[in-house]
């Protein structure tokens, strides 16, 4: 009945793993009583890090699975996937340690907590492998719809369940932008394969362009490029912040990448054209995320900014890579680094926040925490050290990666208008530093111990990408789109 | 005309003129209603166009599911008989001028490609007889079959299981411990 | 055939087909009255018309008591004063009626009531040929939904609008196990087409295979068609009559003019689906007793109706939701999972199963 099928699931081996463990976890939730949901969370890691060995075990593997129609597999696994993919499980172990003393302090203890971030993780780790247009719209959806429920899991709160909402309806709206675009590059060349729009793609065709311009506009929303921002300042300040410090991270990074492999395996040579429009979206996303954090009173909403204004760094390699593919590890090193930097920003403010009813969450409310919590504060200056791309920091050699891939593009005036927003960034990112230390305040904290070790790790790895770049930019500079002629012959 | 051209008018007809009723009536509840009709025109399309399979699906699913769950949230919602919801909100200008932009380019992008539109489809696709035999086998097949469309099958899957979790664990009423 | 003449042909075949079962519910009201009096001990209307047998010396034998009454009830609701209360959503609540009846005369579309007879290639059904005719099943069931929605919104009364919502909300959950459930033969018979359902059969009714989901398919049917014990919607101490409580006249007759066709066209899949449809002794030899054994089995199925509806007593509506998702729901997907594993099984010779 069923032809011998041609499979090749070693690709996908971390999903499957991912996939499976989340339903068995599902199963295994319900045997675990009310109070000591904390075990779910634990057990979440004995699916993460098998899968985090396997993705590191694929490294240096090119391979793809699932051949389709044009003889070209659905999914693949290269250096740039594998990259990704460990950002993403890194991300989700260090969530995991954050989240789970987090929710337990807030009241939100559920099992579904942490079903639906394994189900989301695989979303992410599709985006970088989908190697087809319906793929890559399927894990934005999966890596999406587990975000907005998460994003509204505090059902008491009326600011969660805003945040959630907006988060759903604007992210509903920009999938109907993507779907639109991948509509119109089926009419256009009659598939939906990367490679294979690669090759029947003409470039005087009115319909691709407006195609690639759609998947542009739903790319921009969901890694919160101006003008397509507006959302993430109030669905940051209303999720549970454990739920922000995930997504500000995952969801970026996995827009990023599917972005980068579209633009640079479905279009690349189309880069004279894409490259004005990230330009301009980069220059005008460092410009409005710096500036409009400068106003933020609320430590939330000011890193929701800086994310914005990070995702505008990031477009620089991106923008930088339509000349020089590879251009684009300059700004998968600098998602590396803001992986650990971030993740380390919001553990700080995890500490600090008071669960009952969003307070602590001011810049004010930092004021004397120097006094209780010496190293509490010198994590946070750290971090925001690194934010702002002072030297010895990851942040400083990611931007110094970044800028660097611009001006060998050519693009000096992008660089310059990052250089000057990072000025104006140390700003807003110095101020709960200064307070912190100059002032004198009731501010306390809580460090749990999974907080903690998420702390120590988050400086640790800022550390070592402020001193020794190197080894880890040369990873970077190694997570390349593998060749598509391989997959032909491997799949 | 052919009398699949007759049917093609009359159905864009419906589902344009009820989309139009969506977007201007002022009665929520009969703006749902034009939205179902026009779900209805759709799905006469797909009747048209031989692929029965989606058709039902269209009925199943956008009208016997999508447009009820709209409908109950209305009911809920909205008092009996309201009729001064307006359909204009402080934004319309900007949405009046956003949709303009978006169907002066979906026209342009037809009227520039019309020609080379209808040489594409008929290189790409299978000889129809084929096809219209035996779509919704066809169909079928390639949703499990590993070459074709088994991944995004059962990523689907997972994502509707994943909607299906976070959905209960949104609705479940809070229990105090 | 050209397209002109396939369509009219359908155009004829699908009048007779409604006329035939628009009488037929109207003898399904006589024969539920009847039934449920007998049931109940009492006698049921026998006035209404009857046949006279005389009979010498004494008084005329009558037979067939009450023949008559469905044609009095019909001309009762026609001269009806048909009341529009004075702040309905008129355009709603005419709507409604309508949309209750559409979708159960289309069901009939694709229901095949015979073999090859009448000049038709494979089997006699108003539009043969449709290759996906369970999914038009549910398709048009669950648009059957939106006449008791309308109903509900449109009459602008709070016992319709309660009972709308009541009845809609059964609808939608029991259409998940109905749908799920249906898929077995689907699977079985490895077709979507009820012709091709009905021939698969020739080895044996689907019922002894599939028990399981033969009676989760009845159980849903009597949800679906709001009839006992899941007729919480007439629940008439807390309702007075649910949503169609503000329609009288002719439009209160649609609604049960709908409910009655209903009946008949779920018999009439249950047979296709679950009892062999058209098929029975002799029928390849005279394909036109299909029509006969169609009919047998329909009103078997009615008389089962009938006889539930005698002898259950209401459901709660916690129980009812509750029974739905939290049994009906999980034992479909189980079947469905488990039919699917033997098929497979079977089909790949690693166990045997005579299908």
């Amino acid at each position: 009945m069923f032809a011998a099928p041609t499979l090749n699931l070693w690709v996908i081996t971390p999903l499957i793993i991912l996939t499976v463990w989340a339903i068995i976890l599902m199963f295994i939730d319900l045997f675990i009583p009310a109070g000591k949901k904390q075990w779910t969370g634990w057990l979440t890691l004995v699916g993460l890090i098998p899968a985090l060995a396997l993705t590191l075990m694929q490294w240096g593997q090119t391979g793809g699975a699932f051949i389709a129609e044009g003889g070209q597999p659905m999914v693949v696994v290269d250096n740039f996937a594998t990259f990704l993919n460990t950002l993403y499980l890194l991300t989700g172990i260090l969530a995991v340690f954050i989240s789970v003393s987090y929710i337990r302090d807030a009241g939100l203890e559920r099992g579904e907590y942490y079903f639906l971030m394994l189900f989301s993780i695989v979303g992410m780790m599709l985006m970088g492998m989908a190697n087809d247009l319906i793929l890559i719209f399927l894990a934005l959806e999966l890596l999406s719809i587990p975000l907005y429920i998460l994003s509204g899991f505090d059902t008491g709160s009326d600011t969660s369940e805003e945040s959630a909402l907006k988060y759903f309806l604007l992210g509903a709206f920009s999938s109907a932008f993507f779907l639109f675009g991948i509509a119109l590059t089926y009419g256009a060349t009659g598939t939906t394969s990367l490679p294979v729009i690669l090759d029947t793609i003409s470039l005087d065709d009115p319909l691709a362009l407006a195609a690639l311009g759609m998947l542009l506009v739903g790319f921009a929303f969901k890694v919160g490029a101006v003008p397509f921002h507006m959302w993430t300042p109030d669905v940051y300040e209303g999720a549970p912040t454990s739920v922000v410090a995930f997504m500000s991270i995952g969801a970026k990074v996995a827009g990023f990448a599917a972005l980068m492999r579209v633009l640079g395996q479905g279009f690349p040579m189309w880069g004279e054209l894409w490259q004005p429009a990230i330009v301009v979206i980069s220059a005008l996303t460092m410009i409005v995320g710096n500036f409009a954090a400068v106003r933020q009173q609320n430590i939330k909403r000011m890193l929701a900014y800086s994310g914005i204004a990070n995702a505008g760094y990031i477009l620089i390699g991106v923008a930088a890579s339509a000349t020089d593919p590879e251009a684009i590890s300059a700004s998968l090193y600098y998602m590396l680094a803001y992986l650990f930097t971030n993740i380390g920003a919001f553990a700080v403010v995890i500490a600090v926040e008071k669960l009952d009813g969003q307070k602590g969450l001011l810049v004010e409310d930092y004021k004397g925490l120097a006094k209780r919590h010496l190293l509490l504060s010198l994590a946070l200056a750290y971090f925001m050290f690194s934010l702002v791309g002072i030297p010895l920091t990851g942040g400083f050699t990611a931007k110094f990666y970044v800028f660097g891939a611009g001006v060998t593009a050519g693009l000096y005036w992008l660089v310059v208008i990052g250089a000057i927003t990072s000025v104006v960034s140390a700003f807003y990112y110095l101020r709960p530093v200064l307070y912190a230390f100059m002032y004198e305040g009731p501010a306390v904290a809580r460090v749990s111990r999974g907080l903690m070790f998420v702390l120590v790790v988050a400086v640790f790895a800022t550390l070592v990408f402020g001193i020794f770049p190197g080894p880890w930019y040369e990873l970077a500079s190694q997570a390349t789109f593998g060749n598509v002629a391989t997959f032909v012959a491997g799949g | 005309m052919t009398s699949q051209q007759v049917i093609f008018i009359i159905l864009a007809v419906i589902t344009l003129a009820s989309g139009l009723v969506v977007v201007t009536n002022r009665n929520l509840f009969h703006a749902a209603l034009a939205m179902m009709l026009s779900f209805f025109g759709v799905a006469g399309f797909y009747v048209l166009l031989e692929a029965p399979f989606l058709a039902a699906s269209q009925l199943l699913v956008y009208i016997g599911a999508i447009s009820i769950l709209i409908i109950f949230a209305i009911m809920m919602t909205r008092r009996l008989m309201s009729t001064d919801e307006s359909p204009f909100n402080s934004q319309w200008i900007a949405a009046l001028f956003g949709t303009l932009l978006i169907g002066g380019l979906i026209i342009f992008v037809i009227v520039s490609v019309f020609s080379p539109f209808g040489d594409i489809i008929i290189a790409n696709s299978a000889p129809p007889s084929l096809a219209v035999q035996e779509s919704t086998v066809l169909l079928g097949r390639s949703f499990v079959d590993p070459d074709q469309y088994v991944i995004p099958f059962e990523i689907a899957s997972v994502l509707l299981l994943g909607a299906l979790v976070g959905s209960i664990a949104i609705a479940r009423p809070e229990k105090e411990s | 055939m050209t397209l002109g003449q396939i369509a009219l042909r359908a155009l004829i075949a699908g009048f007779i087909m409604s006329l035939v079962v628009i009488t037929g519910f109207a003898y399904t009201t006589l024969l539920e009255r009847r039934l449920l009096a007998r049931l109940q001990a009492r006698i049921g209307p026998n006035r209404a018309g009857y046949i006279p047998l005389p009979r010498k010396g004494k008084r005329e034998r009558r037979l067939l008591g009450g023949i008559m009454q469905p044609a009095a009830d019909a001309v009762k609701l026609f001269f009806k004063e048909d009341a529009t209360p004075a702040m309905v959503d008129r355009v709603v609540y005419n709507l409604a009626p309508m949309l209750t009846v559409i979708p159960a005369i289309l069901i009939l579309a694709v229901i095949p009531w015979a073999g090859p007879i009448l000049g038709y290639e494979e089997y006699f059904a108003i539009a043969p040929g449709i290759d996906v005719g369970i999914l038009f099943i549910l398709a048009i069931t669950s648009i059957g939904v939106y006449g008791v929605v309308l109903a509900g919104w449109g009459s602008n009364s709070k016992y319709a609008i309660l009972g709308g919502i009541r009845a809609s909300a059964q609808m939608i959950s029991y259409e998940l196990s109905l749908a799920l459930v249906i898929l077995a033969p689907v699977m079985l018979a490895g077709s979507m087409n009820l012709n091709d359902i009905v021939v698969a059969q020739e080895g044996g009714w689907y019922v002894l295979f599939l028990p399981v989901a033969a009676i989760v398919f009845i159980i849903g049917v009597f949800a679906e068609l709001q009839r006992a014990p899941f007729d919480l919607l007439e629940a008439e101490q807390e309702l007075s009559s649910g949503y169609n409580v503000e329609y009288g006249g002719m439009r209160f007759g649609m609604f049960f003019m709908a409910e009655y066709m209903k009946m008949i066209s779920f018999s009439a899949i249950a047979a296709v689906l679950f009892f062999g449809g058209y098929r029975g002794p002799f029928v390849d030899q005279f394909p036109a007793l299909g029509l006969l054994y169609m009919f047998i089995k329909i009103v078997i199925g009615l008389i089962i109706m009938i006889w539930v509806r005698a002898s259950l007593p209401r459901l709660r509506y916690d129980q009812l939701m509750g029974f739905g998702w939290k049994v009906l729901l999980p034992i479909a997907v189980l079947n469905f999972l488990i039919t699917a594993v033997i098929i497979v099984l079977a089909s790949e010779g690693i166990i045997a199963f005579p299908i």
